[in-house]
């Protein structure tokens, strides 16, 4: 977790509150292995398959392990571990067994790590049954999320952008309570369109919001916050107000924004309500270049926002 | 390190009754040969993988397991599960895709059962070998005595993280036991096209794992190397890999077919005079404890048990079309 140090925090706490968690990583928090101890925070060799899969094993056997992955592009690594058996065992066993384990990563950063390193891939794990993912929006939700992740009873994707660390209130943030899953946070409100943003793009996309509210146009933004499970009534109910969509994510359009849109057009009555009024803000679908005027291109900035509001504005009703 | 096997302890538990070994044996090969006439007749689901000819392993191992052991096998499995002791009739609805079967029709041969700590029947080779090592560290983590054991084949070697799993397992003293079954064949592969040399044992100790050889279709040999791995682990001494050495004497699977795969002819003579089952029938001490009209009588048990878990499988209900959508994901507690 060491992009985002005050999730460390917030794991010492939780590791006194559940004598059952134990962390797994090439890099454990020193702090927590000092209070802790060298059998509840093991480093391990650069073994993602053996780490992920000793969670699944751990988890079944009474543990609720954390594997930091470190960069979520090594979750690539990991997919039999965290696909075929960490989302399936409960299925598989008829639920006799749970497998309560999370594993952490972090996304894009403006960082230059280049195409294998900058991904956020969350949305493949929209369609492999029985994973949850969190992607936090801000650094209260991450703390909250975290929180939250360590009471869910099944296996955790968590994902976080190292641009939230940029944020402040430190002290607000590490206070919140667990937050559940599957409640979008519904951060600005209007009927003008309905913004829903992803993980690290949520904060660039409430800004282009308020200087779109400055102009008089007034839009919902929403942050689903987990992924899966999807806070689908929410965000349905804004689309079908405001009868525009826009999806602002840093991860690649056909990821999350499309796996949501797919979701929202089974809702009652959002199909007709959207229309064609439906824009995205994302990474396109090409890999993340290194070269900084070429990596530029690639994330969602207020001004690309306003832009796509103000164009899906335009279409007719 | 590799080292050969020691002789039965005193200490610890009680050394396996050879009776109830044979009798166990008998079981899995009955058991085995009807799953694959079930399938043939398209009674049974999915793929078959036979497990017979290898059921001293599953025997021998499983007898010196305690009960709060965790158990880790994969899709050719039917022998460890008989042998761990898993409702046999629950197992054949199971494999007959039935409401009633141990987890709901969902598994059929890659099953779990909680009762018996069998953790998993992974159908990805290799992959329940950290899934074992998982369970081991949370004995480790919790001070409890338990010890896992994962039962692989000599395919599984080629998996990356197998060998991941083993250097891990070395450095942090798991109590674990890797039974690797090394039946010659790897689905349609024999092992020398595929591996530099034969033996896996130098596999294990270059990840610095205890490593023990053994004769696969020897139950007693089995039970003993199993028992003193056993112990090994739950002393806190660490992981031990045991290559037992076996044969695939049917095939790698079946569907509707039997799988038309052919062995070398005096390979397959040579391992025949070998069956685990004769074997043990004409070693001592069951040589002289049981009559042949003894060894008939467990036979005729052995039918007679599995021809009551058929007509259970045969009587239960298939599951409802909505089941398809039941534990994709856990209740909160």
């Amino acid at each position: 977790m060491n992009e985002v140090g005050l999730l460390d925090l917030v794991l010492e706490e939780e590791f006194t509150r559940d004598p059952n968690l134990v962390f797994l990583a090439t890099n454990s928090p020193a702090s927590l292995r000092r209070r802790f101890g060298s059998d509840r925070v093991r480093i391990c060799p650069i073994s993602e398959q053996a780490m992920t899969g000793m969670a699944v094993g751990a988890a079944m056997s009474g543990l609720r392990p954390i594997v930091d992955l470190n960069r979520a592009s090594f979750a690539m690594l990991v997919m039999d571990q965290l696909v075929n058996h960490a989302g399936r065992m409960h299925y598989l066993s008829g639920g006799q067994y749970r497998v309560p384990m999370i594993v952490t990563s972090a996304t894009r950063g403006r960082q230059q790590l280049g195409p294998q390193n900058e991904q956020c891939p969350y949305g493949i794990f929209m369609q492999t049954p029985g994973l949850a993912v969190v992607v936090p929006g801000s650094l209260r939700d991450a703390c909250a999320l975290l929180r939250g992740a360590t009471r869910w009873p099944g296996p955790v994707l968590y994902f976080v952008a190292p641009e939230l660390n940029r944020q402040r209130g430190l002290s607000a943030a590490l206070a919140a309570g667990p937050l559940p899953f599957g409640e979008a946070a519904h951060l600005r409100h209007g009927d003008a369109a309905t913004i829903v943003a992803i993980g690290g793009a949520v904060k660039v996309a409430a800004d282009a919001a308020d200087a779109l509210a400055a102009d008089g146009v007034h839009c919902d933004v929403l942050d689903p916050r987990t992924l899966v499970p999807l806070d689908t009534a929410a965000l349905a109910a804004s689309v079908r107000r405001t009868g525009r969509l826009v999806f602002v994510d840093d991860g690649p359009r056909s990821g999350a924004p499309a796996q949501i849109l797919s979701r929202l057009l089974d809702e009652p009555g959002v199909a007709v309500a959207v229309g064609g009024r439906i824009g995205f803000v994302c990474q396109p679908d090409v890999p993340v270049p290194s070269s900084p005027p070429l990596e530029e291109a690639m994330w969602p900035t207020e001004g690309r926002i306003r832009a796509e509001v103000q164009r899906v504005l335009g279409e007719p009703e | 390190m590799t080292m050969a096997v020691a002789p039965a302890r005193s200490a610890g538990p009680a050394a396996p009754d050879p009776v109830a070994m044979f009798t166990s044996m008998v079981l899995i090969r009955v058991f085995e040969e009807r799953m694959m006439e079930l399938r043939t007749a398209g009674e049974v689901i999915g793929p078959v993988h036979p497990y017979v000819g290898q059921e001293a392993i599953a025997v021998g191992v499983c007898a010196a397991m305690a009960p709060a052991d965790f158990l880790v096998s994969h899709y050719r499995g039917h022998g460890h599960a008989i042998a761990r002791g898993v409702d046999l009739d629950a197992l054949t609805a199971e494999l007959f895709g039935r409401a009633g079967g141990l987890c709901g029709g969902k598994a059929a041969a890659l099953i779990s059962d909680r009762r018996t700590n069998l953790l998993m029947s992974s159908g990805i080779v290799g992959a329940g070998v950290p899934v074992a090592a998982g369970a081991a560290m949370a004995a480790q983590v919790r001070g409890e005595p338990a010890v896992s054991v994962a039962f692989i084949g000599d395919g599984a070697l080629g998996s990356g993280v197998v060998h991941e799993t083993l250097t891990i397992a070395a450095v942090q003293r798991l109590p674990l036991v890797l039974v690797c079954e090394h039946n010659g064949y790897q689905a349609g592969n024999r092992t020398e096209e595929v591996y530099p040399e034969v033996s896996l044992l130098r596999l294990a100790e270059a990840h610095r794992v205890r490593a023990v050889g053994v004769d696969g279709n020897d139950v007693t040999a089995v039970a003993a190397a199993a028992r003193d791995a056993v112990e090994f682990a739950r002393g806190g001494g660490g992981a031990t890999f045991i290559e037992a050495q076996t044969y695939l004497t049917r095939f790698h699977l079946q569907f509707e077919r039997p799988s038309p795969e052919v062995r070398p002819a005096d390979e397959m003579a040579a391992w025949r005079a070998r069956d685990p089952i004769d074997t043990a029938r004409q070693s001592s001490p069951l040589r002289d404890r049981l009559s042949d009209a003894d060894v008939e009588t467990i036979w005729e048990q052995a039918r007679e048990r599995v021809e009551h878990a058929v007509e259970t499988a045969r009587s239960c209900a298939w599951p409802a079309p909505e089941d398809a959508a039941t534990h994709v994901w856990a209740e909160e507690s």
